[in-house]
């Protein structure tokens, strides 16, 4: 840390990620007031009493329409850090230099006796504290789009179930829904968003620059030359 | 606790705090 950041405080510190936090709870809540007009006209179409923001905000539609697009932003970032692992985009700010596709030496990772004073203990240590905490990122990332996705079909069955029952069907089982139309065009029309914007940004980082972000390469940077961040 | 640890948790229990939330309205059939 050098002296310049050691004056820092806390907000400095951390603005990108309290900046997103904050963005996060006002576009939540925008979706709130929305999704809750959006359902009120659906439910007087229906000739159905319309719901407060306080039941809406605890229905399973609402959590069903927040957690499908969570795990496609999880398995966006999932896919993303294990295929970068291995597949390269020639002059792409997001992807490794040609010929660094896999998961490189020892000596280039800082592990076990390649360890410098800084490097976390996990990465010393060597044996399953090394291989547990080299793959962590992308284990939380897998395990998140996991839980959301699975989170999402348990909100998504029961949401459908009232509809079901509002529409004098019968209800299905959690298992059924599975298999239900529902739950895979929710689950596919997140994903190929996802799909695509990754592409975008892996290509158009290419050719494209953004002065000061690290997200891009430095604008005077070759466009053969990969990553390189600015 | 540091303050890039207090973020760092933050959003894994946020993340994890939904998750839990969600799926309880939906095994309570809500």
């Amino acid at each position: 840390m050098s002296v310049e950041e050691e004056q820092y405080g806390f907000l400095r510190a951390n603005a990108l990620t309290l900046a997103f936090g904050g963005l996060f709870v006002a576009t939540l809540v925008g979706q709130a007031i929305s999704g809750t007009a959006d359902f009120n006209a659906q439910q007087v179409v229906n000739g159905l009493e319309p719901v407060s923001l306080l039941e809406y905000v605890t229905s399973s539609s609402f959590g069903v329409d927040v957690m499908e697009n969570w795990q496609s932003e999880y398995l966006q970032f999932f896919l993303y850090i294990f295929a970068t692992v291995w597949l390269v985009q020639r002059g792409s700010s997001e992807s490794k230099e040609l010929g660094q596709e896999g998961t490189e030496t020892d000596e280039e990772q800082k592990i076990g006796r390649h360890a410098d004073d800084d490097s976390p203990g996990w990465a010393r240590t060597g044996g399953w504290r090394t291989a547990v905490f080299s793959r962590s990122l992308g284990m939380l990332m897998g395990a998140l789009f996991l839980l959301t996705w699975a989170a999402s079909s348990v909100a998504g069955w029961a949401a459908f179930n009232s509809e079901q029952l509002g529409e004098r069907q019968d209800p299905v089982s959690w298992l059924g829904y599975l298999g239900e139309a529902d739950f895979w065009n929710r689950s596919f029309q997140n994903w190929q968003s996802e799909m695509l914007a990754v592409g975008s940004m892996a290509v158009f980082s290419i050719y494209l620059r953004q002065r000061g972000s690290p997200e891009s390469k430095l604008v005077g940077a070759g466009h053969h030359d990969t990553g390189q961040t600015g | 606790m540091s303050g890039v640890r207090i973020v760092f948790f933050a959003y894994l229990f946020v993340v994890l705090l939904g998750i839990v939330y969600v799926s309880a309205l939906g095994l309570m059939g809500r």
